[in-house]
């Protein structure tokens, strides 16, 4: 009998698992989901409200929000979305498929191996969940140590959720082959699932109990009082699913069994169709007889040389290469306009400005109140704090893709090798990023002036939004674009600064909470400002400052180049 | 004239690519054979400003080619091993955009040069054609196009011809040849023997990071007059031949086994007949017996 662990299936299956301990986003993920569960247990509301921090209750409650809020369903697109689009991508797909594996092998090796990987992420959560229950604060109330309801309402609310999901997410990346469509799938969960609600409201509540996925219509289960009963009660809470709850879970699995055959029964591992009629391609049946092989009388000229044809006869036509300062900033206006052609082109920005556009237009107040400043200072101020904290990721992240990009694409030394001074090729990667992150700001500002109008707040005080903008937002930019340049040139590889980055942004926000908050090492100025100082020297001082801090990076990321000139 | 002096480097990881390599290169077209892992690619990138030498010298006309690189840049035209394209880029946007990076700032001279230059590999129908969806022959042709913005007087081109197809190769042979004129000195990288004895005036063999020769084909050729022999023998008495003479090449046909073989001044046995040598042959009785 074979062996399972010698199928295609199991290589498949491990190869994905090998794959993805290999990548860094398992690991970013599982830091999440462990710092979120120590949060959620250490300053969750069971403290305040005298719930146990493991009572049953309080284990499916979070799941439940843990399945929903922390962005799960879009890592879960993240994870499994692109497993076949990989091998088409990296060009692997000839080598798999000339070996003698079938396709549901294939297909569910990889839906598993990265589902797995996915589960074992999420599974941090609530390990890091249980093994708080030996570390109680004070005045927390804790019962007795358990491990089954861990594993029963994790598997029962997070995993049968995100398995549908994934399937979804799977079924769509593997047929388009366009990880576009994952995204786009995932970047529009949220407001599908916020719509899908609304629409259950007009329809019977059997509708919505049954075909919910994420399970919020079953209320994962509670009695639909339960949320006002006393702690004591829900201390002792014993949670079993009803019939509904199974009823919806089990639709979930045959919705994923049926993207899984759908996927097997369209799958096809031909080349998608580009545009070949623009493509040269080498006709042997064509081919000329005057290239035929003849054999080398001396080793000399063993390809015939014919007569040149008319191509060959175009001489190349004499040109001036300038050079001074007018040619560098010609170069850098070259080198700028590519750079911000390529990071138009990243595929994050599907996502990304709509969310910028989404949060700006909720960062408007809904209603009217009392109030000592303008509606337009509330709405830009609360903008400007949304906007930095979404700046910073993608400052983050697109400043490591744009430094990176020319050695990943393996263009570096064909870039290096021309004569652009090293200020031309870092500038350009800078200013590409400012302006990019330029553009969101304006797109922010211009949602919430127009959400504003649209929500009758009038008059719309523009001073308030130049200022606020900048005075704050901008040279902040200036200073996280500037920083992550030189972080990356320092570092000499983009994971090492996005956790540097990202792990450093987390520490000093959280020092800047607890109290340890002086301009000195804020200069994102972040709560140390109102509105009403934008206009004071204190404020353009630590703004200057800012700016410098800015302008020692970018020379700190000067000197680390690595093209040596 | 180039004019490469002691040029050793050492890797990080210990490996010592180059053991002290010389050579002097005139105007023209210079091949610089050898296989893979010699320490060809590592030269390249040392004269291409991309890679600092632990020590030695490269001077072009007397100018120190090591210590100003910006200089070095301006004359350098660079076709790397293995390179990439912008995907979203088309074929004309890529070139315009190196032109720009020479500091080709006339608009006019540079889109006739782009043009030019897209008729000259062959790719003027595919000029508004995305780089993400060339096929490798065509981003080969165009990394040749882009090496020749600028009429550059120092041309380094590292395994240009892989990835091409007899015609376009033949084209490339012949664009080449017409590049490496009385002010341009053309380097050209490759482990692909009939490359060099199509196009090169001169040649150097470098092994394990050592140049065992440098001269022109023809006195590579010359070497082994008389001393190339093919004949045909059992499977069975190849292992003796191998352990006897320096084996070039062995192919079975129908239990037979054709061998040629290098033997100076001695006839292998009475099956073998001299056969007038080539380079390839010049080439593997050198790096055999490097």
């Amino acid at each position: 009998m074979r062996n399972p662990l010698h199928t295609p299936f199991a290589a498949v299956f491990s190869n994905e698992v090998l794959l993805n301990i290999k990548r860094v986003a398992p690991y970013v993920l599982m830091a999440f989901f462990a710092s979120n569960a120590i949060l959620w247990w250490g300053w969750g509301p069971a403290v305040q409200r005298g719930w146990a921090t493991n009572s049953e209750f309080y284990i499916a409650r979070n799941m439940g929000g843990f399945s929903f809020i922390l962005g799960l369903p879009i890592f879960t697109g993240i994870i499994v979305g692109d497993a076949v689009i990989r091998d088409f991508r990296l060009g692997v797909d000839p080598l798999i498929f000339s070996k003698p594996i079938g396709r549901g092998s294939y297909l569910l090796g990889k839906f598993l191996g990265n589902f797995f990987v996915l589960v074992c992420c999420q599974s941090v959560f609530a390990i890091t969940f249980c093994a708080l229950q030996w570390v109680p604060f004070s005045r927390m109330v804790v019962l007795p140590v358990r491990f089954a309801p861990y594993f029963k309402h994790f598997f029962f609310v997070v995993v049968i959720s995100h398995l549908v999901l994934a399937a979804v997410y799977f079924t769509a990346g593997t047929l388009t082959r366009n990880a576009k469509v994952v995204y786009g799938l995932a970047a529009c969960f949220y407001p599908a699932y916020i719509g899908y609600q609304l629409l259950l409201k007009g329809l019977p509540r059997i509708v919505g109990v049954i075909s919910d996925p994420l399970g919020w219509n079953i209320q994962f289960g509670f009695r639909p009082d339960v949320w006002s009963r006393s702690a004591d009660f829900l201390n002792q809470y014993v949670l079993n699913y009803g019939p509904a709850a199974y009823a919806n879970r089990a639709l979930m699995i045959v919705v994923t069994t049926l993207c899984l055959v759908l996927v097997y029964l369209r799958f096809r591992i031909d080349p998608v169709e580009k545009r070949s009629d623009h493509l040269t391609k080498l006709t042997l049946v064509e081919a000329p007889g005057r290239i035929a092989y003849t054999a080398p009388a001396n080793g000399l000229l063993d390809l015939p040389f014919e007569p040149a044809t008319a191509r060959d006869r175009i001489t190349l036509p004499k040109v001036t290469s300038t050079q001074g300062a007018a040619a560098t900033l010609f170069k850098l206006f070259a080198a700028l306009s590519v750079e911000f052609r390529l990071l138009r082109a990243e595929r994050g920005l599907i996502v990304l400005i709509p969310l910028a556009i989404i949060l700006s237009f909720f960062s408007v107040p809904f209603s009217r109140f009392a109030t000592d400043v303008s509606y337009s200072v509330i709405s830009a101020t609360s903008t400007a704090n949304m906007l930095l904290l979404l700046l910073g990721c993608l400052i983050v992240f697109y400043t490591g893709e744009t430094i990176h990009r020319d050695r990943e694409l393996k263009i570096e030394p064909v870039v290096w090798s021309t004569p652009a001074p090293n200020s031309v090729l870092l500038l350009s990667k800078w200013l590409a990023m400012t302006l990019l992150a330029l553009s969101l700001v304006l797109v922010g500002a211009l949602t919430t002036i127009a959400a504003q109008f649209y929500r009758g707040f009038t008059p719309i005080d523009l001073k308030a939004y130049v200022l606020i903008n900048g005075i704050i937002v901008v040279p902040s930019m200036l200073f996280m674009v500037s920083m992550v340049v030189a972080l990356n040139m320092l570092l000499r590889n983009k994971y090492v600064a996005y956790v540097v980055a990202v792990g450093a942004g987390a520490g000093l926000i959280y020092l800047y909470n607890i109290g340890y908050n002086h301009w000195l090492y804020n200069p994102l100025l972040y709560k140390l400002w109102q509105y009403a100082d934008l206009t004071t020297l204190t404020i353009l001082a630590h703004r200057l400052y800012c700016l410098a801090l800015a302008a020692a990076c970018l020379f700190l990321a000067h000197i680390f180049f690595e093209r040596k000139s | 004239m180039l004019v490469i002096k002691d040029l050793v480097k050492t890797y990080a990881s210990g490996v010592q690519a180059l053991k002290g390599v010389s050579l002097d290169l005139s105007p023209g077209v210079f091949g610089l054979l050898g296989p893979n892992g010699s320490g060809k690619t590592t030269l390249m990138k040392i004269v291409a400003t991309l890679l600092e030498p632990d020590s030695g010298t490269i001077e072009m006309n007397g100018a120190d080619l090591i210590a100003r690189k910006d200089q070095t840049r301006r004359i350098l035209g660079y076709l790397p091993q293995d390179f990439g394209l912008y995907p979203t880029l088309t074929a004309w946007q890529m070139l315009d955009y190196f032109a720009k990076l020479k500091g080709v700032t006339n608009r006019k001279e540079r889109h006739t040069l782009v043009d030019a230059l897209l008729e000259r590999v062959n790719l003027s129908a595919e000029r508004s054609q995305r780089l993400g969806e060339f096929s490798g022959g065509m981003r080969q042709r165009l990394g040749i196009a882009q090496a020749l913005i600028g009429e550059p007087e120092l041309i380094i081109v590292d395994e240009p011809t892989s990835g091409l197809d007899p015609e376009e190769r033949n084209r490339f042979h012949n664009l080449i040849s017409e590049t490496g004129n009385e002010n341009t000195v053309v380097i050209l990288s490759t482990h692909i023997v009939s490359d060099v004895s199509n196009l090169c005036s001169r040649m150097a063999i470098i092994r394990q990071g050592k140049i065992l020769s440098s001269c022109t084909p023809w006195q590579g050729i010359d070497e082994l007059k008389e001393s190339v022999w093919e004949g045909t023998v059992q499977r069975e008495q190849l292992a003796v031949f191998k352990s006897q003479f320096n084996v070039i090449s062995s192919r079975t046909f129908d239990g037979q086994v054709r061998v040629r073989v290098i033997s100076k001044g001695q006839r292998p046995s009475e099956e073998f007949a001299q056969t007038p040598p080539v380079l390839e042959d010049y080439y593997f009785d050198l790096v055999n017996r490097g």
